[in-house]
């Protein structure tokens, strides 16, 4: 069960970028992103903080732990 | 490698087994075919005619320990450049077959029975290698933190896993003689490690395939856009 809400999805389809587009920024896989977008995927404070910057909304805007 | 290395390393080869060959050919002829015919070594005594023989010997066991060190110079460079790559080593999953070698571990029931030979036994070992099935899978994969972290997971747990059946296995065969033989309890025990590293490494290839692919929600690596 994921302890966290990720609204990643939504912030990257406002900024429209794919998946794919995301990972490649961030230096990451796309099943990563992928996994994060479903909270499946606790990511480390520097990814955090590169996904942030790449979609251009804080952090915790981004990842709601509760 | 470098192509001047290969020749280098071929051409002392070469000289070494042709050094072998004319000494022992020269001792055959000279002397008496000592070092080739069975001698007793406790009443050895130095003769000049010797020589050729002693100092190819010396030579070439120089020449097999220069290999040794090359391959062990060969391996840490690998292993460095394996830490600093990006992505995994590419890989045939048709690797996995290797594990089938495991089955040369039941030679040790024979061996044992024929002349007291354990060493076959070890070969359990290679059941581990069915592990690059899954390894050959993630050939080529970019490393990122969740692949790195799916490692560190895999690792750990193949470890626990293997230690516990070792650690269970000495406490039950420490315990005493297996059916009241020593020998047998000796065989079991390291039927159980070569076993246990067996597992150790199927089970770090297999999980890390596992944890890195399992499906979400149904979905196995679609789009999902």
């Amino acid at each position: 069960m994921p302890d966290f809400e990720c609204r990643l999805k939504k912030y990257r389809q406002m900024k429209d970028l794919t998946q794919e587009q995301l990972a490649v920024q961030a230096g990451v896989r796309r099943e990563t992103i992928m996994r994060l977008e479903k909270a499946q995927y606790n990511p480390s404070l520097k990814l955090a903080v590169d996904i942030s910057r790449i979609v251009g909304v804080p952090i915790e805007e981004i990842f709601i732990f509760k | 490698m470098k192509k001047n290395n290969k020749k280098r390393i071929i051409f002392l080869g070469v000289f070494c087994l042709l050094l072998i060959i004319a000494s022992f050919l020269y001792t055959a002829v000279f002397n008496d075919a000592r070092f080739i015919a069975p001698m007793d070594m406790s009443e050895y005594v130095f003769r000049l005619k010797d020589l050729p023989v002693i100092i190819s010997g010396i030579l070439f066991t120089l020449y097999i320990l220069y290999i040794f060190a090359l391959l062990v110079k060969a391996v840490i460079i690998n292993r460095h450049k394996e830490t600093e790559a990006q992505y995994t080593r590419i890989l045939n999953p048709r690797f996995g077959y290797c594990g089938l070698f495991g089955l040369f571990g039941f030679l040790g029931f024979w061996t044992y029975s024929v002349d007291k030979t354990v060493f076959p036994f070890v070969f359990f070992m290679f059941f581990g290698f069915f592990g690059f099935f899954y390894k050959g899978k993630m050939s080529n994969t970019f490393i990122d933190e969740r692949y790195k972290e799916n490692k560190i997971k895999a690792q750990i747990t193949a470890d626990e896993i293997a230690f516990s059946i070792i650690f269970i296995a000495t406490l039950f065969l420490g315990q005493g003689s297996l059916m009241g033989n020593m020998e047998y309890t000796l065989i079991a025990f390291v039927i159980s490690v070569a076993l246990s590293i067996a597992l150790k490494m199927f089970l770090g290839m297999y999980l890390l395939y596992h944890y890195d692919n399992d499906c979400i929600d149904g979905q196995c690596n679609e789009s999902g856009e």
